[in-house]
């Protein structure tokens, strides 16, 4: 159903990546550098990219920040490098998401869905939803399974980021930059005391929380 | 000795010529012409061998005037005063410019000396700036040796009373000149009767100990306070030389110390990659198989296992190789015990129960190691829990204390030290599979962000893990 361009230099990996994208009905266009996943999206009909950092011509991080300055196809870092400061880069310049080597093909497919869904725009209506949630930005209103919650414009600002990016995470940096202005990309503490609070109001129990989830050192997504 | 006798020679010469010369002319130059030109052999007298060849000019030359020239003439009588008073007045100014001449002389030979000196030093500088330290410190020594002498550098506190070419009197000279920082010895007020000179590489406010000792003259004469002075100066040069030699060997060492820490980074991060990649394949494959065959999810559960072990040895070793850098924030206990849940797999059976506060205050820590350190403890707890895991946290005495407790066999109060260290396994625990590395890091980490861990007694049986850290400070977010 959509068309996925797989950027790694090992075989093994892109025929495993061909079997896991098929399972949801995707057809994958491999390729082993960045070279070639250039000359692959400007033929066009790209509808993701999976791209690995390590790749044998040009840093992956490069690749990610070139493809930005063309297209606007989500891309999803599928990497075996641990380094969180490696993620957060990506995530920074514009990658959708990421699942680290050895990833669970399920949880591939379920971001890709996340980043897919994101890439063709927020449907018609105005009104955005993820799983419990539903926010009408218009009349600027949160529900939560049906329930009306009373948030404070920064919990709403927040919430209604994260929404947006259904199930996508977010970045410390991108959040505090969205809610509380570039001039604070740095304050963490103002978000997790945020998130704190959003939880304690959309949450069942907010010590165990299930819809807003932490990945550590790098940001928060829905679940 | 010869070069002593030379001036007095030529004076007498120059004496004699003048009194031949204006005996012979005498009715032509009258007397007081002739009395100054006799002041000609005493200024040279006095220029060219100082105070004693223009003595002997003034004396020779009053004699000569009054011999030759004074009447009566050719006898040492004098019949009229004015003839009288003036030789005492040739005596006199004889002796006042020749005394002037030689000061002058003198002036004029040590601003020659000290000329001599500084371009001396500039050139030693010059030497020793050129290249790297140690070649130059060396180049340096061979040139004061080529010019004064032999150089020995003795460093601080290291007298080398194996040296044959010290006697017993150098080595105090020595041991004084390194610990004092006055120049000692040859030539100098202190322990005069000594064979070298020792010279501070440092003056005295700097007390470096370092000296260097310099042969006294070959031609047996002592060294005047100038050229004291100047030695003294050569020697300071030869010291900041050697400063910035230490400075450049220990730019090297810390040099040398990133691109081993550099080399071996980069080496665990390919390591751990060049073994995922293999790894993300087969579990990839494995999990494929897996829905259809419980030997394929055998296999999966082995290689999901490898993984870990792999991860903790990359971990173990950054432990290991002191390249941790903690990034302390302030993090949420709730959001850390969420992640560190979701990321570890937990075995149907077992049930895990968590009790953390939704208002606890915040903690400071790295989010990323405190998130190792949280995985491997509830790893830990699963391995060993026959029903039950409990993951607590609340707020003592101005510290947050979490606590990981499983139902297990427990930990004996003396194997407790013990479980900390790497590849420890304890016995009976064979069933429980593990790389023997997850608690060593979870210790390593904690020491790294500054906070502490021990095992509490547990009275229902089961070990209990406290792990102790610091409140983050508060802010006006």
């Amino acid at each position: 159903m959509s068309r996925i361009l797989c950027v790694d230099d090992e075989p093994a990996i892109l025929r495993l990546l061909g079997v896991v994208l098929a399972a949801d009905g995707h057809e994958a266009v491999a390729v082993a550098d960045a070279k070639a996943a250039m000359a692959a999206l400007n033929r066009g009909g790209i509808d993701a990219v999976l791209v690995d950092l390590g790749l044998p011509d040009r840093d992956g991080l490069e690749l990610i920040a070139a493809i930005r300055t063309m297209a606007t196809v989500p891309i999803i870092v599928v990497s075996a490098r641990g380094e969180v400061e490696e993620k957060v880069a990506a995530l920074d310049l514009g990658a959708a998401d990421y699942v680290t080597k050895p990833f669970d093909g399920a949880e591939l497919r379920a971001r890709l869905r996340a980043a897919l869904r994101q890439g063709r725009g927020a449907d018609a209506g105005g009104e955005l939803r993820h799983g419990p949630f539903r926010i009408a930005p218009d009349r600027h209103e949160a529900e939560v399974s049906g329930r009306i919650v009373a948030l404070t414009p920064k919990e709403y600002a927040l919430l209604q980021a994260l929404v947006e990016a259904g199930g996508r995470v977010l970045t410390h940096a991108a959040l505090l930059e969205r809610v509380w202005g570039k001039a604070h990309r740095e304050n963490v503490e103002y978000l997790r005391v945020a998130v704190r609070s959003l939880r304690l109001k959309v949450e069942a129990d907010p010590s165990q929380p299930a819809l807003i989830r932490n990945e550590p050192g790098i940001g928060y997504r829905l679940a | 000795m010869q070069r002593e006798v030379v001036p007095y020679l030529l004076t007498l010469t120059g004496v004699a010529g003048i009194a031949g010369l204006t005996s012979a002319f005498l009715p032509v130059l009258g007397l007081a012409s002739c009395a100054l030109l006799f002041l000609l052999p005493v200024l040279y007298g006095a220029t060219r061998g100082g105070l004693g060849p223009g003595l002997l000019a003034a004396l020779a030359g009053a004699g000569a005037y009054n011999f030759f020239l004074l009447p009566p003439r050719f006898t040492f009588r004098v019949h009229q005063l004015d003839n009288l008073v003036g030789v005492f007045v040739l005596v006199a100014v004889a002796l006042v410019t020749s005394r002037l001449a030689t000061l002058l002389m003198t002036r004029e030979a040590e601003a020659v000396e000290r000329a001599r000196a500084s371009s001396e030093e500039a050139e030693l500088s010059a030497v020793l700036s050129a290249g790297p330290a140690p070649a130059a410190l060396a180049t340096g020594i061979d040139w004061i040796e080529r010019r004064h002498g032999s150089v020995r550098l003795l460093a601080e506190g290291a007298v080398p009373n194996t040296d044959a070419a010290f006697s017993s009197l150098d080595l105090s000279a020595a041991a004084w000149a390194q610990h004092n920082g006055d120049v000692t010895g040859h030539g100098t007020a202190v322990m005069a009767a000594a064979d070298w000179t020792f010279l501070p590489l440092a003056p005295k406010s700097r007390r470096a100990g370092h000296v260097a000792a310099l042969a006294r003259p070959a031609d047996g004469r002592v060294r005047g306070p100038a050229e004291m002075d100047h030695l003294a100066r050569l020697a300071f040069l030869l010291g900041q030389c050697r400063d910035r030699q230490a400075l450049e060997a220990a730019r090297h060492e810390r040099e040398r110390l990133e691109a081993a820490d550099h080399l071996r980074r980069t080496f665990l991060a390919s390591l751990a990659h060049d073994f995922r990649t293999p790894l993300t394949v087969i579990t990839g494959r494995l999990a494929l198989l897996a829905q259809d065959s419980p030997e394929a999810h055998d296999a999966l559960g082995a290689a999901r296992l490898l993984d870990r072990m792999m991860t903790d040895l990359v971990e173990a070793a950054r432990i290991e190789a002191g390249s941790l850098a903690p990034v302390i924030d302030a993090v949420d206990l709730v959001d850390a015990a969420g992640a560190a849940l979701d990321a570890v797999g937990i075995s149907p059976g077992i049930r895990v129960r968590r009790s953390i506060p939704a208002d606890l205050p915040f903690v400071a820590a790295d989010p990323v190691m405190l998130h190792h350190v949280l995985v491997n403890l509830i790893d830990n707890a699963l391995r060993h829990a026959t029903g039950s895991v409990d993951l607590t946290a609340r707020q003592v005495d101005g510290m947050v204390m979490v606590r990981v407790i499983d139902d297990g066999p427990g930990i004996a109060q003396a194997e407790r030290a013990r479980v900390f260290a790497r590849f420890v396994q304890l016995e009976g625990s064979d069933r429980v599979r593990g790389s023997g590395l997850g608690l060593a890091i979870v210790k390593g980490f904690v020491d790294a962000m500054g906070m502490t861990i021990r095992i509490d007694d547990n009275p229902p049986g089961g070990s209990c893990f406290v792990l102790t850290m610091p409140l983050a400070p508060e802010s006006g977010g």
